[in-house]
């Protein structure tokens, strides 16, 4: 899903995400990493459908996700921040909350 | 027919706290001479609102997220507990049940609340309701006992000619007009405008205001938090998200010294940090809370901060309903209008609504030209 040509990338980074291992670059947003994995779905609605992010620049709060590796645990917006080794992510998409 | 320049519930009363406060609002204590009168009808107003919103859901036949666990207004100190007890008392001697809890108690009530709170008065009836579901559902309602709804359709000219009244109405086919022998002005903060085709003046000013919504999380405030005094208005909806509001300005745009309605109004930083900053003083919790949306809207208020409903006296038939805290008061302004225009127990409306009649502003039509 990454494009190759003509890309200079930030040094590999590893990221946790709903317990699986996802590889991705520094610089990229946790958005982007999230994509790049095939992560689309963030949450359900209520009616148990996939909601996936909208807006990619901080406006609709679509891309919530939780990050595990701080205390307390902080809810971010994944389009707004960028990848770095060692994060561990849950996103929503286990269960409605 | 009703004619809706937008859609329903575009206006206020898309863009509301949804608050269903029937405590006596702060500001109205504030006046020099007490509550009199007005105080009396106004409370008789809002013990109606509660039947009427008890059982609005039943009668829309549809859930419009209606809670009513109860309100707490909160105080912080000596000062503030000495307001809310003089304003519990006047509540209960208008027949509204009203009782000042000290902060312990409250705390019991509330775990939630900040152990700054050193009292609050609490009123079961209050809660809050859907502000996005309120209006469509009234205009279903509606369409199915028989109006005729058309939206992106607005009134450009309102003419009284002797024995009817003549609209000219813009809609997405066209122009056309239509005659009316009562005409209704429920155009919100516009109201003043509709009044002005039809040449009269309608003390209805805009102001912008301010409100947020926080991240949705698990529920844990039921209930309706208001502040003594401090503007702050709280509660959570349906979804889990917490609003907060209370009264924060915005700003209104100005094109030629007129206030231009068709722009929302522009969000002022300040009131936005120091609505937080009262709700997280209140409310701690929220603190941790990521802030998802902030909005303004835009609400009609009157010289003397009370709605405007009924009929004109110098203008037989011209019916209004603006102003005021219109998402509360609303449904009962709405079924007491009706009644008036409908001749339906007239008199006993009448009496409801006198302390809401447009003739306390009579005096403003006197030298406008028929
Ligand atoms: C941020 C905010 C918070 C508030 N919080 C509360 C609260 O918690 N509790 C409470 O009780 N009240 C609250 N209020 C007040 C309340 O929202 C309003 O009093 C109420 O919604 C007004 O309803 P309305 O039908 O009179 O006006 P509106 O809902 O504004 O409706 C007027 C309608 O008229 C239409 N219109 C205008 N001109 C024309 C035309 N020429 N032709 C056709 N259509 C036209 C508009 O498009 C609009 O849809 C709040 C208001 C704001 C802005
Ligand atoms: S995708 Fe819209 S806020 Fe991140």
């Amino acid at each position: 899903m990454r494009s190759q040509a003509d890309i200079t990338r930030g040094m590999p980074v590893t990221i946790e995400v709903d317990g699986q291992m996802i590889d991705s670059f520094s610089g990229e947003t946790l958005l982007a990493a999230l994509v790049a994995a095939g992560h689309m779905r963030l949450r359900n609605d209520q009616e148990g459908q996939p909601r996936g992010f909208w807006c990619n620049m901080g406006t609709c709060s679509e891309c919530f996700v939780s990050r595990l590796d701080v205390t307390p645990v902080r809810r971010i917006r994944a389009c707004l921040i960028t990848v770095e080794d060692g994060m561990r992510i849950a996103t929503r998409s286990i269960s409605y909350d | 027919m009703l004619v809706e320049q937008a859609s329903t519930g575009s206006g206020a009363s898309g863009q509301n706290a949804g608050s269903l406060h029937f405590q006596i609002e702060r500001r109205f204590l504030e006046r020099k001479g007490g509550l009199g009168l007005e105080g009396e009808q106004t409370a008789t107003l809002s013990r109606i609102a509660i039947d009427d919103w008890s059982t609005l859901e039943d009668r829309l036949g549809v859930s419009l997220h209606v809670h009513m666990n109860g309100g707490l207004m909160v105080a912080e100190n000596a000062d503030q507990v000495a307001i809310l007890k003089a304003k519990a008392d006047r509540e209960r001697a208008m027949g509204l049940s009203v009782e000042t809890i000290d902060g312990a108690e409250a705390r019991r009530r509330a775990p939630y609340l900040s152990e700054g709170i050193v009292a609050a008065n609490f009123m079961a009836a209050e809660g809050h309701a859907d502000t996005r579901k309120i209006a469509p559902a009234f205009a279903t309602a509606a369409t199915a006992a028989g109006a005729e709804i058309q939206i992106r359709t607005r009134l450009t000219k309102l003419e009284w000619q002797g024995a009817s009244f003549r609209a000219e109405i813009i809609g997405s086919e066209g122009a056309f007009t239509v005659g009316a022998k009562k005409v209704l002005v429920a155009a919100g903060v516009w109201s003043a405008r509709i009044a002005a085709m039809a040449n009269l003046h309608l003390p209805l000013f805009p102001v912008g205001l301010t409100m947020s919504a926080s991240e949705r999380t698990p529920h844990f405030l039921p209930h309706l938090v208001q502040h003594v005094a401090q503007r702050l208005s709280m509660k959570q909806t349906e979804a889990g998200n917490i609003l907060i509001g209370g009264g924060w300005p915005s700003r209104l745009h100005r094109v030629d010294g007129i206030f231009d309605l068709s722009r929302p109004a522009e969000l002022i930083i300040q009131s936005l940090r120091n609505n937080l900053s009262v709700a997280t003083k209140t409310v701690p919790r929220v603190a941790d809370l990521n802030l998802i949306r902030t909005w303004t809207g835009v609400t009609a208020v009157t010289p003397d901060q009370l709605p405007i409903a009924g009929e004109f006296p110098t203008m037989p038939g011209l019916f209004c309903a603006a102003g005021g805290s219109a998402f509360t008061l609303g449904p009962t302004f709405a079924r007491l209008v009706a009644d008036q225009m409908l001749e339906r127990e007239r008199d006993e409306a009448d009496r409801l609504l006198a302390v809401a009649s447009p003739a306390r502003f009579d005096s403003l039509n006197g030298f406008m030209g028929r």
